[in-house]
């Protein structure tokens, strides 16, 4: 018995093609290989050439896995009939293509003079730095010049972008939005038969066919490319056309058959498509050859009859057969391009594995998270809106000019500074639950759909997923997506979509696509009338853990205002994936201290005014006997302690708010500490959620702020959910807490 | 045998070093010469055979294309002895070589197809305004890229008023062209700069505004009086000057002949995309370069040193590679 299925099913092939005799007639390039067909034998011979290459870089990765030189062995082979598809979609129609997009991407390079596709996939294979898409970062199927954008191996997760896109290429048309995608447009994405039952292509899936249902376009073809197996698990028969073939709003076209049946099914699921801007479920069968990947044993799972019984279909013995049997080709031919192929695919793989990789840490994270904080600040601060114009987009009175005793809160600050940004930005767009007709849930959009219209502020369906896949597929042509999810609690229901996905682009495709997106995200404890965990969740571990996400945390509403134009100008200039999370507790807050004494009412800061990353809010900058370090509820806490200790205890404690949480800003909370005589972290999250707390004192013990008497403390959250009602104060950080750490902190030091 | 990509060279590479190349008994040649008779036109064998060079004869676009053609192709054959061409390319006029030596014409129909196109650019040649071709380096001494060369060629082009585009990318060297007013404007524009011992920009003596809108009138006249050629699938890959493939398996001749009469003639040549598609996607071994001159040889060691193939990197690289037992780059005349 051998397990070389590679070296036997590229037998099978050649003796098919030893064996084939040519037919009576052959076809002119130009005539319909099947009479009434629209595939001309030349079509159908460059969709075998393509196919064919596909199969020889399977081959060659395997074979390049051998000596350890190459890192990516999931097989194209089996699939290479979606050639098809990339044979007849435009290299402007979108593509989100599943792992096994081999033939597909052959097929659509030859739509681009001068493209290399079979050497840059070798690149890919051997990850090296000259791979044109991801650098080596990840072998992944993308090309800028191609519109292919980079998936991740997630399976399944980039459909609701692929969604996304194609919600959002008509919005941004009308909204003046300029891209490089004619009107016309359609989105194609492919995935599994397995995946077709994973949560997130459901979600995609529904999503699409709810804009059916309400009216909006949706250009996109979802290609289920069935093999009948996830890895190991069989897909019970009859599944996919089960589940899919009769869903409202979701057209089915099953492209089944041989190659000139398939390509009149793509041709007519595009055309369809494409014309009504709605959306087809393309069933495509295929086989998946040698098990799920080089590693993957498959006789473990499979008996070998089972295995071999795929392997007699394979789709490019049946191909070959095609053209021989039509007259579109000569068996000796097929037999020399077969060579050829294989020839040079070996001779393209002995280059490409003396190509570079990426070396150094710097080489490796550059396209993470791009810094560009000059260009983002100019950003931040333009354009200015001309006063007459800003004055009647308000109504005719400005945010500023409402003071004592009129002063705002954090949700009306925030709502002013949105609608600022809708003005000076026609690229922006918010939505979200309840964001447009009821104007969220706190009041924080109030009103922004009636000025701005439906088309930039919007209510969406109820899912997190689907809200942060339309970010996605938005910010991909052009848009600049304000998406809100209600409550903290539920981004960890979504969380792939932020961290598997959007945070991951730039990185895989060495920042030749971005996805920028503010995501608002009210969060965090303290909510008087409105208890339970997952309405005061205290965990930002899950958010501050994605390498290059921005987290920034207003705490006072002046505050709020700036900083969301400086993540709006990160999000334009560097492409960032910026979490904005507001602290619903303060959304409403008016006082500090006393009630009515209004201390947390601020003046509204116009354009251009702005905060940056590493900008902290600094109270007390002349107090030196305690740093108080904190953000969010917990800086108002912390100025009502510092209160206390002074007055009380004669303590001067100066107290910073972070403002940033990831990246945090170190260098001010380092230099302040210096400042201080010792170091009180006030931190509302989980005490060991990852929370800031951590990060700090770990940072100031290594830097060795102890030596020498001082004292670093912290004081953090229980760790537990968050009770309802009064017991919340059982497991929050109350400001009698920090009083005490801050005593116990500074010693008998300042009490002396 | 070694996988070799075959690069025919454009029409300024028949010089006085050519002189003395064909071999008047090949039965190319002999088709050939009755072709020329057919014309009217002097023979080659004769012109070949002559004491010295002389430019004003030489350089004719009537006699300069078909010796070029024709000293190419007849290397071509003998290189393909020894070496296995898996692809071939060619620069400008090299793309109708590059035709014939692969079969994608027959000889006589290729032959009158270059000669064709060489008349009635000669024709052109001899109006008053009949413009022409500027080359002009993009790298320096060492062969790196330059960008204020490029900066400088992209501030000409805007400052040609429409009269000029660019015709040829060769890589190293962009060749532009133009109306008499525009070559004017980019021999004024263009900053001088010396590489080895030649100044530039240069203008290229005897070459009209091929490859760009100019060339139109060209194009027009050749795909009326050509429209009787017999296209074929090419029995070696081809790559055209935009870095198309042509395979032997899935060309439609139709497609060959609409792009050979009509985009190759009226839009930019990127002969340094069609190499670097050869070097990336058929891994040759070698280079092979027939034909008259050696005009290729740098610009092709340029694009292999953009490209860091073979790990070749800088031009000492490739002088290195050049000196060993398997240099690269291999001009079949110097
Ligand atoms: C969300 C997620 N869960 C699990 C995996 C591991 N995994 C990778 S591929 C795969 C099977 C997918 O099968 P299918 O969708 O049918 O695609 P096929 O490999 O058969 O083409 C699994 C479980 C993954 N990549 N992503
Ligand atoms: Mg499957």
């Amino acid at each position: 018995m051998t397990f070389d299925r590679v070296a036997i099913v590229e037998a099978a092939l050649d003796a098919c093609l030893q064996a084939a005799t040519p037919a009576p007639h052959r076809l002119a390039p130009g005539e319909p290989i099947r009479p009434g067909s629209s595939l001309t034998a030349h079509a159908a011979i460059q969709l075998f050439e393509d196919q064919l290459l596909s199969r020889a870089l399977d081959v060659s990765a395997r074979e390049l896995k051998k000596s350890e030189r190459s890192f990516y062995t999931i097989s194209s082979a089996g699939h290479e009939n979606d050639a098809v598809l990339g044979a007849q979609l435009r290299i402007t129609d979108p593509a989100f293509l599943h792992y096994r997009s081999g033939g597909f991407m052959m097929a659509r390079a030859r739509q681009l003079p001068g493209s290399t596709p079979a050497f840059d996939t070798l690149l890919g294979i051997v990850a090296s730095s000259d791979d044109p898409i991801a650098q080596g970062r990840h072998k992944v199927w993308g090309s800028r010049a191609l519109w292919v954008p980079p998936q991740t191996s997630t399976i399944a997760s980039h459909l609701p972008k692929a969604m996304g896109l194609a919600f959002s290429l008509a919005r941004a048309r009308r909204l003046g939005v300029h891209n490089d995608l004619p009107a016309d447009s359609v989105v194609i994405c492919s995935f599994g038969d397995a995946s077709a039952n994973h949560a997130t292509a459901l979600a995609a899936i529904n999503t699409a066919r709810y804009a059916v249902r309400t009216g909006l376009p949706m250009p996109i073809l979802f290609v289920c490319e069935d093999n009948g197996t996830g890895i190991s698990v069989p897909t019970p028969a009859g599944w996919i056309a089960e589940t899919y073939g009769n869903q409202p709003g979701l057209r089915y076209l099953l492209a089944d058959g041989a190659l000139d049946d398939i390509w009149r099914i793509a041709a007519e699921a595009i055309a369809y498509t494409r014309g009504t801007r709605r959306p087809t479920f393309v069933h495509l069968p295929t086989i998946r050859l040698w098990g799920h990947a080089g590693s993957d044993a498959e006789h473990g799972y499979r008996s070998l009859a089972e295995i071999a019984a795929t392997e007699a279909s394979d789709p490019l013995v049946a191909n070959a057969r095609l053209l021989i049997e039509t007259g579109a080709a000569l068996p000796a031919q097929l037999r020399q391009l077969l060579r050829d192929t294989r020839d040079r695919i070996a001779a393209v793989a002995g280059e490409a594995i003396r190509r570079p990789r990426l070396e150094t840490t710097q080489e490796v994270i550059a396209p993470m998270a791009p810094q560009h904080p000059r260009r983002v600040a100019a950003r931040a601060r333009s354009p200015l809106i001309r006063a007459p114009r800003r004055r009647e987009s308000f109504g005719g009175s400005l945010p500023e000019e409402a003071t004592h005793p009129n002063r705002r809160t954090l949700a009306g600050q925030i709502n002013a500074a949105l609608a600022d940004e809708l003005l000076r930005r026609p690229e922006l767009i918010v939505f979200g639950e309840d964001v447009g007709r009821k104007g969220g849930v706190y009041n924080v959009t109030n009103g922004l759909q009636k000025r701005f219209g439906p088309g930039r502020v919007f209510d969406t369906l109820l899912d997190e997923t689907s809200i942060l896949g339309i970010a996605q597929g938005a910010a991909h042509i052009g848009l600049l997506p304000m998406p809100e999810i209600q409550y903290l609690a539920y981004v960890h229901n979504a969380l792939d979509q932020i961290r598997g996905e959007a945070a991951t682009l730039q990185f895989f495709s060495s920042d030749q696509f971005r996805n920028p997106m503010v995501l608002r995200l009210p969060g965090l404890a303290y909510q008087k009338g409105f208890g339970g965990h997952f309405h005061n969740d205290n965990s930002v571990g899950a958010l501050r853990d994605i390498p290059g996400l921005v987290l920034a945390v207003p705490s006072r509403g002046e505050d709020a205002a700036r900083m969301l134009r400086g993540v709006v100008g990160m999000a334009i200039e560097d492409g960032r994936i910026v979490v904005f999370l507001e602290p619903i507790a303060l959304y409403h807050e008016k006082d500090l201290y006393t009630d009515g004494d209004g201390g947390w009412l601020t003046d509204y800061p116009p354009p251009p005014a702005v905060l940056l990353p590493g900008d902290v809010g600094v109270h007390d900058l002349d107090h030196r006997d305690l740093l108080i370090v904190s953000y969010a509820n917990g800086l108002r806490l912390s100025l009502q302690a510092a209160k206390r200790l002074r007055e009380h205890h004669g303590v001067r404690a100066r107290v910073v708010d972070l403002r940033w949480l990831s990246p945090l800003p170190i260098e001010a909370v380092r230099k302040h500490a210096g400042d201080c005589g010792a170091v009180l972290v006030v931190d509302e999250c989980r005490r060991t959620g990852g929370g800031v707390a951590d990060a700090i004192v770990a940072d100031l013990a290594e830097g060795g702020f102890e030596t020498g008497g001082r004292r670093l403390r912290s004081v953090r959250a229980v760790d537990s959910f968050v009770p309802l009602g009064t017991a919340t104060s059982a497991v929050l950080v109350g400001s009698d807490q920090i009083v005490a750490e801050g005593l116990a902190a500074v010693g008998e030091r300042v009490r002396a | 045998m070694s996988r070799a990509v075959i690069v025919f060279p454009g029409r300024g590479a028949y010089t006085a070093a050519a002189l003395g190349s064909l071999d008047a008994g090949h039965r190319f040649v002999r088709e050939a010469e009755q072709l020329r008779e057919q014309y009217g036109l002097p023979s080659l064998v004769e012109l070949d055979r002559a004491d010295r060079f002389d430019p004003q004869v030489h350089l004719q676009p009537a006699h300069s294309a078909p010796l070029t053609f024709l000293t190419s192709l007849l290397d071509a054959e003998k290189a393909g002895m020894d070496h296995d061409p898996v692809a071939v390319v060619g620069n400008s006029l090299g793309w109708y070589t590059a035709l014939a030596a692969t079969a994608a014409l027959r000889f006589s129909d290729g032959f009158r197809l270059v000669q064709e196109v060489a008349n009635l650019q000669q024709q052109r040649e001899s109006r008053e305004d009949h413009g022409g071709q500027v080359i002009y380096p993009l790298t320096d001494a060492a062969w790196r890229r330059n960008p204020a060369l490029e900066n400088a060629v992209t501030t000409a082009l805007g400052a040609g008023d429409g009269e000029v585009f660019r015709s040829v990318d060769l890589g190293g060297y962009t060749v532009l062209a133009g109306s008499e007013a525009g070559v004017g404007r980019l021999l004024a524009t263009l900053p001088p700069v010396t590489v080895g011992e030649r100044r530039f920009p240069l203008r290229l003596a005897l070459q009209g505004p091929d490859h760009g809108p100019l060339a139109e009138e060209v194009a027009t006249a050749a795909a009326s009086i050509l429209v009787d050629l017999r296209w074929q699938a090419p029995d070696v890959t081809l790559i055209d000057g935009r870095g198309v493939r042509f395979t032997p398996w899935s060309t439609d001749p139709a497609q060959l002949a609409a792009y050979t009469l009509d985009e190759q003639l009226t839009t930019a040549y990127d002969f340094a995309t069609s190499l670097r598609v050869a070097l990336r996607e058929y891994a040759p071994d070698v280079l092979i370069l027939p034909g008259p001159g050696n005009s290729l040889g740098a610009i092709c060691g340029q694009i292999i040193v953009a490209e860091g193939y073979h790990g070749v990197r800088s031009r000492s690289d490739f002088e290195a590679v050049q000196r060993s037992a398997s240099p690269l780059v291999l001009s079949m005349r110097r």
